[in-house]
């Protein structure tokens, strides 16, 4: 059904967006390959192939990672189709119309491969523009790749835990997670506290009403969200909770988690080999 | 000794200072009890449920727990603060405050985590509640993903699994479909069996007698009004009716409206 008004789409599609892109986790419980590693080594496996991509001079040996993404991501039954949907969308956004300029002879001088003039300037695509723009172009799509393809194929919770490897305070983690927990909840009580205005108000049609109905939305959402915050507490409290938490830790390493640590360094480390053949 | 687990002499408390929930309350709670505190919303249950649990302290009166005052400083104290959890276990009303965490298995093995059981036994615990409460399928979802009843089932489950002595438990039937009513009702028999103390709040008549031995009625001036075994609370017709415990039943017999006073007597003529 299609929203009457703004603040409605708004809020259906801020909901949607949410449920769909954080708290969907139906690629992550698919039995792909991605999905069968630790979690752990699975998240430092891909954080050595994106030190490679960074470190990288050949553009040869990022096309050779991105078709190992895609590779990877069809054998973690992610569809191909919806995944280069959400990997190239954002591209565009933050590398292709950033670097587009880079490519003009104003900004990298270097031999003209076209020239034009506009309003009598003289402007020419050179071969270094268009390198330079390439390589940050491709880096930024195989970097975005990767993190996508390790968002949907690791459960939100999981992802948390791994965090722990990294020696980041237990505190910080837990109520991370517990925003992804409440998240959803105080989505769906906007979504009915706006049904239930509507409801008894029907159409709100004025920009004045409907200025003061997202205001009385958001001062309900909060005396909400602070209740709920103390009984939070006392329910942690009342559950032996003493400021610093213990968590449950179930990780099991397998001998095909060590080989595809293994993959990952042998692919990353013939990043010098790419280096040392273009110097 | 003493089977005395709970003494409240002359208990009065105020949210902030202004909002009186509860009012000069003397009650006691021995070992092994079933116990179900009865009253219409807003009178103090839940209120009552958090002092017993040492979330909440008096502003006047004493609360005593196997013969010590519970006082907020004692909690700062490591070995009491984990004993006392240990002894205690509150169902909250509200099961999305109480699973906080990402998932099932993690909200239900976070309690007797933080009181230091032995992880092999907390392992063994888990799997035993799971299978008893039916929610093997759902240990890896995410919460928001549950039913009323399956959270009210987790919720209960992170309750046992530290299998406390005495269990306080805040409506723990509703909004939940008969079947899940029934699991919960079992559940407090099951663990009343077993030798713990069920303190339980309710409204729900119907299963007042199944789960108690002793009923103490809450009235609206935020006091205790009535204290007996339930049968003789439940007889009490006039009393039930001055505190919002029974209704009027409206249905038909053929073409005849037929009004009278619903608050399941029958079950103790």
């Amino acid at each position: 059904m299609r929203a009457a008004n703004f603040v409605e789409s708004f809020l259906l599609e801020v909901s949607f967006f949410f449920k769909e892109s954080i708290l969907s986790e139906d690629y992550a419980l698919r039995p792909g390959f991605l999905q069968a590693i630790d979690c752990r080594l699975r998240v430092l496996g891909i954080l050595v192939i994106l030190l490679a991509v960074l470190f990288s001079r050949s553009l040869y040996f990022i096309f050779f990672i991105y078709l190992i993404c895609l590779f990877l991501t069809s054998a973690s039954k992610v569809e191909l189709g919806f995944f280069l949907k959400r990997s190239w969308f954002f591209v565009p956004l933050f590398s292709f119309f950033i670097s587009l300029p880079a490519i003009f002879n104003i900004f990298t001088p270097g031999s003209p491969l076209v020239g034009f003039r506009v309003f009598g300037f003289y402007l020419a695509i050179t071969r270094q523009g268009l390198k330079g723009a390439s390589f940050f172009f491709f880096r930024v799509l195989t970097s975005v790749s990767l993190c996508a393809l390790l968002m949907l194929t690791t459960r939100q919770n999981s992802l948390l835990k791994v965090l722990r490897l990294f020696r980041v305070p237990q505190i910080f983690v837990m109520i991370l997670g517990m925003c992804y927990r409440y998240v959803y909840l105080f989505l769906e009580l906007l979504q009915n506290t706006y049904l239930a205005i509507k409801g008894r108000v029907g159409f709100i049609c004025s920009l004045d009403k409907k200025q003061a109905v997202v205001g009385s939305i958001i001062a309900n959402l909060w005396q909400r969200s602070y209740h709920l915050n103390e009984q939070l507490y006392q329910a942690m409290l009342s559950r032996g909770y003493r400021g610093e938490p213990v968590v449950w830790d179930d990780f099991k390493i397998r001998p095909v988690d060590w080989m595809w640590l293994f993959f990952c360094l042998v692919i990353s480390c013939s990043v010098f080999y790419w280096n040392a053949k273009i110097d | 000794m003493s089977d005395l687990i709970f003494e409240l002499k002359d208990v009065s408390f105020s949210y902030l200072g202004r909002f009186l929930a509860l009012k000069d309350i003397n009650l006691n709670i021995r070992k092994g009890e079933k116990v179900v505190i009865v009253g219409a919303n807003g009178c103090g249950k839940s209120t009552l449920l958090h002092m017993l649990d040492g979330l909440i302290f008096p502003e006047r009166g004493v609360v005593k727990f196997l013969g010590r005052q519970l006082q907020q400083g004692d909690f700062n104290d490591d070995n009491f603060s984990r004993d006392f959890r240990r002894k205690v276990g509150l169902l909250f009303q509200n099961s999305e405050a109480q699973l906080f965490c990402p998932t099932v298995e993690e909200d239900i093995v976070f309690g007797p985590l933080q009181l230091g059981l032995d992880k092999e036994l907390i392992r063994q615990r888990y799997l035993k509640l799971v299978r008893l409460l039916g929610i093997e399928g759902i240990s890896q979802r995410p919460i928001h993903r549950l039913s009323i009843g399956e959270k009210r089932r987790a919720a209960l489950a992170a309750v046992l699994i530290i299998e406390p002595e005495v269990i306080l438990l805040d409506e723990p039937t509703s909004g939940l479909d008969p079947s899940t009513s029934r699991v919960v009702v079992d559940i407090i028999l099951q663990a009343n069996a077993e030798g713990k103390t069920v303190v339980t709040a309710t409204h729900d008549m119907h299963i007042i007698e199944e789960i108690a031995d002793r009923v103490l009625c809450l009235g609206q001036e935020k006091t205790l009004v009535k204290e007996g075994p339930v049968a003789e609370i439940m007889r009490d017709r006039k009393f039930l009716q001055d505190n919002n415990l029974i209704h009027a039943h409206r249905h038909t017999h053929g073409s005849t409206v037929h009004l009278h006073p619903h608050s399941h007597l029958e079950h103790h003529s």
